[in-house]
């Protein structure tokens, strides 16, 4: 893993983690956004994030695919459920 | 003909990514993966808990979470992310064979992780002072219950990376043998990882 990469996925987790904050706090009065979007939104920025952490920090982007495709699948279907819960 | 016989050797070879294909390989032991798979599944059913409990109790969370202090819980992931950056710096110059540096990354990795520590036991403090505990209300058993735990992991992390920043100080580790260090390095991550969907789900989603 180059210190390129890690450094681009440092900067995107610390964008990302101030945009979530961002859209929680600020923009979720239901006048920019409403019906629960403000939600989703956080919840694709967890994504994002998990991808970030899995794929580059812990370097499982070479890893063999089944380990890769577990961790993903944690960071995809956890914050998945927890918006349909949200939803519902 | 010899341009021809030239041409069929070159593509031949296996390329840079082919090779990279090849040697898939797993980061750090077999059985840490385990370990981590294992805890995940723990944290996975802690958030399901609060996202379920708080749907049948709204008006509970959404005072309880009025209460929080959302700068500690901003500070607390940015200081988790940075040290994950450093960490991932260490696992760079163990590879390359220069375990001073590694340890040093690891050192500035465990500095940057305390400001989580201190920035928790202020938060707790705070809240205790405030007059809530474990027992105030749903809200607040399943924020101390989740977040304590999360913290213990967070301690349990730090000792490890102590141990291999100890041993990367000893040289112990080789450039073909990081298996070891590889392991303690994920095990951070994975706290790492845990945090990320924590923090939105307890500190912003109102």
């Amino acid at each position: 893993m180059t210190k390129m990469n890690a450094t681009i996925s440092l900067i995107v987790l610390m964008s990302l983690t101030l945009t979530s904050v961002f859209i929680g706090f600020f923009m979720s009065d239901g006048i920019l956004l409403n019906n629960g979007l403000e939600i989703w939104l956080i919840l694709i920025t967890i994504i994002i994030k998990g991808q970030q952490i899995v794929d580059i920090f812990m370097e499982l982007k070479c890893a063999p695919r089944l380990w890769r495709a577990l961790l993903l699948s944690y960071v995809i279907i956890i914050p998945i459920i927890i918006g349909l819960i949200y939803w519902v | 003909m010899s341009d021809m016989n030239s041409f069929m050797q070159t593509i031949d070879k296996p390329r840079p990514m082919e090779t990279h294909t090849i040697n898939k390989k797993l980061p750090g032991d077999l059985a840490m993966w385990f370990f981590i798979l294992a805890e995940l599944t723990v944290f996975a059913i802690l958030f399901i808990t609060f996202a379920v409990t708080r749907q049948l109790h709204p008006t509970m969370f959404i005072e309880g979470q009025s209460q929080l202090h959302p700068i500690a819980g901003i500070i607390n992931t940015l200081s988790l992310i940075c040290s994950s950056y450093f960490i991932v710096l260490s696992v760079d110059a163990i590879k390359n064979g220069l375990n001073l540096k590694a340890r040093n990354n690891i050192i500035i990795a465990l500095l940057i992780a305390s400001i989580y520590v201190v920035t928790k036991l202020w938060e707790y403090n705070m809240l205790s002072d405030a007059g809530f505990g474990i027992s105030t209300n749903t809200f607040f058993m399943l924020y101390f219950f989740i977040t304590f735990f999360h913290f213990m992991h967070v301690l349990l992390g730090m000792i490890i990376l102590m141990f291999i920043a100890n041993k990367s100080s000893q040289a112990k580790y080789q450039k073909n043998n990081t298996a070891g260090f590889e392991s303690g390095v994920c095990y951070w991550h994975m706290v790492d990882l845990v945090w990320i969907i924590l923090f939105p789900l307890i500190y912003i989603i109102a």
